[in-house]
C-alpha cells in the first residue's frame, strides 16, 4: 500500500494502520511566504487538490509520475489552461468567475516553467 | 482521458428561461457589463459549460445562460436591480463546489449564475472566536488566515473542503468536530433581499451593537435559518462561531466486522452523544467509504452488478477494515478527556469491535491533519474514481432517529436496493444531537451510459422507500428538489404553501433562485417537476 493510501486510511479513521504516517499538512499561502505571481496563485487556487494531500495528487498518482503538478517538467501552458477551463477526467472545470483569464495564464506559465523544487 | 465537451459542440443555442428571448438576454448582459464591468460578466460557451453541474445525472438539464461575479455588496444589489428590470432569474452560488448536489448549476435552465466567489473578506473577533465571512471564503482560505494570524481556533471541515465556509453552512453541510453541525454556528447575517434591500439579522439589526456575532436571536423573530436552503435572500456576509483550539484531543478509531453490528454501534454511541459525553458528530461508514478512496473497482473484479461478499471480504482483508468503521473524538481539557475516554472505551469494547485504535494528542504535539482537527481536505473525493472514467456521485440522505433497530432496517432495505440496481453500496450514518443522517452515496462513471441510466430510477426508488418509513431527506441534488419537497406533505403540503407565500411576498418577480428546495414563485410555478 502506498504511503498516501496508508495516510488516507488513517485520516478516514480506519484502525489498523500506523497513524505515524499521517496525512501531510495542506499547503496554503502561509507555507510559501515569498511566493509571488503564478506560484502564489497556484497555491491559492490549485493546491487544495494538487498539493501533497489533495484529491488531484492522489488520483494522478495512480497513473503519472510525479503526481505533484509543480514537479512536472512536461506541462504546456495551453494544455493547463484547456484542462482547467474544460475540466479533465475527474477534475471539474474552473470558471472564469473563480480564476480570471489573466490569473490562469500566470498559473499555466508557472507550471510550464517547471519542475519547481523546494517545499511541496 | 479526454477534455469535457464544450456546449457549442453539444447545443448551439444559449439556454433561456421561460418566456425569454436571446435579444433580451443580450440586453441584460450589457446591463450587467455596465454595472459590474465586462471582466465580471461571463456569457461565452466556456462559461456556460464551466457553470454546469459537473456531476450531472442528466447532462441536458440545469444549463445556465451565463454568470456574473460581483465583488461587493453594492454590486450584488446592482445585479439584483437589473434582474428585476429584465425579470431574469439569478442563481446565487458561494463558490459553486457543492459537488453531488448540483455544484454551480441553477435549478432553472437559462438562469444567470450569481457567482460570489470573488467576495473573500475575512474579519476575526479573536476575543470571542467569531469570524465574519463573505461567501467566497473557502475552508482553505480561512485555514490559511488562522495560521497567518496565529489564531488558536479550529474549523469544522466537510469531506470536500474545496467549497465556501458559509455556503456549506447555508446548505446544512456538516463537519466532524463539536462544531460539526455547521448551520448552528451562524450568528447573524447580512442579506440582500430579492428586491434589493439589505437587512442584517439578529443583533445586526441594532446599530453599532457589539453583540452581532455573540447573540444569534436578536429581538422578535430570528431569521438566520430562513435564509438557509432557501431562495429568500442572498447572504453577502455572515458571522460564524469557531471552536477554540482544545488542550487535548483523545479518542479512537473503531472497526466492526459484521453488517448487523450497526445496531449495537448506533445504540451505544447515540446515548453518549445525547448525554454530551461525546460532543462531536461521529459518522459510521461502511467499508467502501474507505476503500473507494484507496483503490478502484477494476483492481478487484470485472463482474457487473453489485460486488459480492467474496470480493468485499478480499478488499477488507487487504486494507484490514471492518464492515463498518467509526472515529470518536473527545475535545477539551486533558483531565476531563481522560475520564471520558475510559467510559467511551468500555462502551465500545463491550460491543466487541474487530479493532480499536486509541488516539491521543495534547497541545504542542504534532497534530493529525484530519477532519477531527478541522483540517481542510479534498482527498475523500477520490472515491469518484471507483468505477473509473469521468467519475461523479450523488447522495440520498434521509433523516432517522438515533435508534439501532431503525438504522439496521434502513441499511438492510437500502442495501437490497443497491444490489437490485447493481450499484456498489457506500453508506454512512452521521450523528447529530438527536438524529442520524443516513448518507447513501451513489458513485458513478459518466462515461458508462447504461449505468448512468439506472441512477435516476434508483434515486426515486430510495425516496419512495424512505417516505414509507417517514424518513425525509435533509438536502438534495437539483434534480430531486421538487420530489423531496413533495415528501414533506403534512397538512396538504402546508409548509410548501407557506414557503411559497413568503417567496411571492419577498420576490414578486420571482427572480431569485426559482425552484430552490422546491420553492417556486408564481412566475415560474409551471416549471415544477416531480
Amino acid at each position: 500500500m502506498s504511503r498516501f493510501a496508508l495516510a488516507a486510511l488513517a485520516a478516514l479513521g480506519i484502525a489498523g494502520v500506523a497513524m505515524a504516517q499521517g496525512m501531510p499538512k495542506p499547503t496554503t499561502p502561509v507555507d510559501r511566504p515569498n511566493a509571488t505571481g503564478g506560484e502564489r496563485l497556484y497555491v491559492e487556487h490549485c493546491a487544495m487538490c494538487h498539493g501533497p494531500n489533495g484529491m488531484g495528487t492522489g488520483l494522478l498518482g495512480r497513473r503519472v509520475e510525479p503526481a505533484l503538478l509543480e514537479q512536472r517538467d512536461n506541462l504546456n501552458a495551453q494544455y493547463v489552461i484547456m484542462a482547467a477551463r474544460r475540466g479533465i477526467g475527474n477534475m471539474p472545470p474552473i470558471t472564469r468567475g473563480e480564476v480570471s483569464d489573466a490569473d490562469l495564464k500566470l498559473i499555466a506559465d508557472y507550471l510550464a516553467a517547471g519542475p519547481h523544487g523546494g517545499k511541496p | 482521458m479526454g477534455f469535457r465537451p464544450i456546449e457549442s459542440e453539444q447545443m448551439a443555442d444559449i439556454p433561456l428561461p421561460p418566456g425569454f428571448t436571446a435579444a433580451k438576454m443580450s440586453q441584460a448582459q450589457k446591463a450587467f457589463e455596465a454595472a459590474l464591468g465586462a471582466d465580471r460578466v461571463f456569457f461565452e460557451d466556456v462559461d456556460r459549460v464551466g457553470y454546469q453541474d459537473k456531476f450531472a445525472i442528466d447532462d441536458a438539464r440545469h444549463h445556465p445562460a451565463g454568470a456574473i461575479a460581483p465583488t461587493a455588496l453594492e454590486e450584488v444589489q446592482a445585479a439584483v436591480k437589473i434582474a428585476n428590470q429584465f425579470r431574469l432569474p439569478l442563481w446565487p452560488i458561494s463558490r459553486g463546489k457543492n459537488l453531488g448536489y448540483g455544484t454551480s448549476a441553477p435549478e432553472l435552465a437559462g438562469s444567470v449564475v450569481l457567482d460570489l466567489s470573488r467576495m473573500k473578506k475575512i474579519e476575526f473577533d479573536e476575543a470571542n472566536g467569531v469570524v465574519t465571512l463573505e461567501p467566497g471564503v473557502g475552508f482553505y482560505d480561512l485555514y490559511d488566515y488562522l495560521q497567518q494570524h496565529k489564531l488558536p481556533f479550529w474549523l469544522s471541515t466537510p469531506g470536500n473542503s474545496w467549497g465556501s465556509v458559509i455556503g456549506n453552512a447555508l446548505d446544512r453541510g456538516v463537519g466532524y468536530t463539536p462544531y460539526g453541525e455547521n448551520t448552528k454556528n451562524f450568528c447573524g447575517m447580512e442579506v440582500v433581499l430579492p428586491t434589493g434591500e439589505v437587512v442584517r439579522t439578529g443583533m445586526g439589526a441594532f446599530s453599532n451593537a457589539p453583540t452581532w456575532g455573540l447573540y444569534p436571536f436578536g429581538y422578535g423573530p430570528a431569521w438566520d435559518q430562513m435564509f438557509v436552503q432557501s431562495n429568500f435572500g442572498i447572504v453577502t456576509k455572515a458571522n460564524m462561531w469557531l471552536m477554540p483550539e482544545p488542550e487535548s484531543l483523545m479518542g479512537m478509531d473503531v472497526e466492526y466486522d459484521r453488517p448487523e453490528d450497526l445496531k449495537a454501534m448506533v445504540d451505544t454511541i447515540g446515548p453518549l452523544r445525547r448525554e454530551r459525553l461525546l460532543q462531536q458528530s461521529p459518522s459510521i461508514g461502511n467499508w467502501l467509504r474507505a476503500a473507494a478512496v484507496l483503490t478502484t473497482r477494476k483492481e478487484w473484479t470485472d463482474k457487473p452488478g453489485a460486488l459480492d461478499d467474496s470480493v468485499i471480504d478480499a478488499i477488507r482483508r487487504k486494507f484490514n477494515i471492518g464492515w463498518w468503521g467509526v472515529s470518536l473524538r473527545l475535545y477539551g481539557r486533558e483531565e476531563v478527556n481522560k475520564a471520558a475516554y475510559r467510559i467511551l472505551e468500555k462502551a465500545m469494547t463491550d460491543i466487541k469491535p474487530m479493532l480499536l485504535k486509541p488516539t491521543s494528542w495534547v497541545k504542542g504535539q504534532p497534530m493529525e491533519y484530519s477532519g477531527w482537527t478541522g483540517t481542510p481536505m479534498t482527498f475523500p473525493m477520490q472515491n469518484i474514481n471507483w468505477y473509473g472514467g469521468r467519475g461523479g456521485h450523488v447522495g440520498f440522505s434521509p433523516l432517522l432517529p438515533q435508534d439501532g433497530s431503525a438504522a439496521l432496517a434502513q441499511f438492510q432495505r437500502t442495501y437490497a436496493r443497491y444490489k437490485e440496481f447493481g450499484i456498489d453500496y457506500q453508506g454512512s450514518f452521521a450523528f447529530g444531537e438527536r438524529h442520524l443522517i443516513n448518507v447513501n452515496a451513489m458513485i458513478f462513471d459518466k462515461d458508462d451510459s447504461a449505468k448512468m441510466a439506472k441512477i435516476d430510477p434508483f434515486f426515486r426508488q430510495l425516496v419512495a422507500d424512505a417516505k414509507a418509513q417517514g424518513y425525509g431527506e435533509y438536502r438534495t441534488h437539483l434534480d430531486y428538489m421538487d420530489l423531496v419537497a413533495e415528501t414533506y406533505d403534512w397538512g396538504g403540503g402546508a409548509l410548501r404553501k407557506l414557503n411559497e407565500k413568503v417567496k411571492n411576498a419577498l420576490d414578486p418577480n420571482g427572480i431569485l433562485a426559482p425552484g430552490k428546495s422546491g420553492i417556486w414563485p408564481t412566475a415560474y410555478a409551471k416549471e415544477r417537476k416531480a
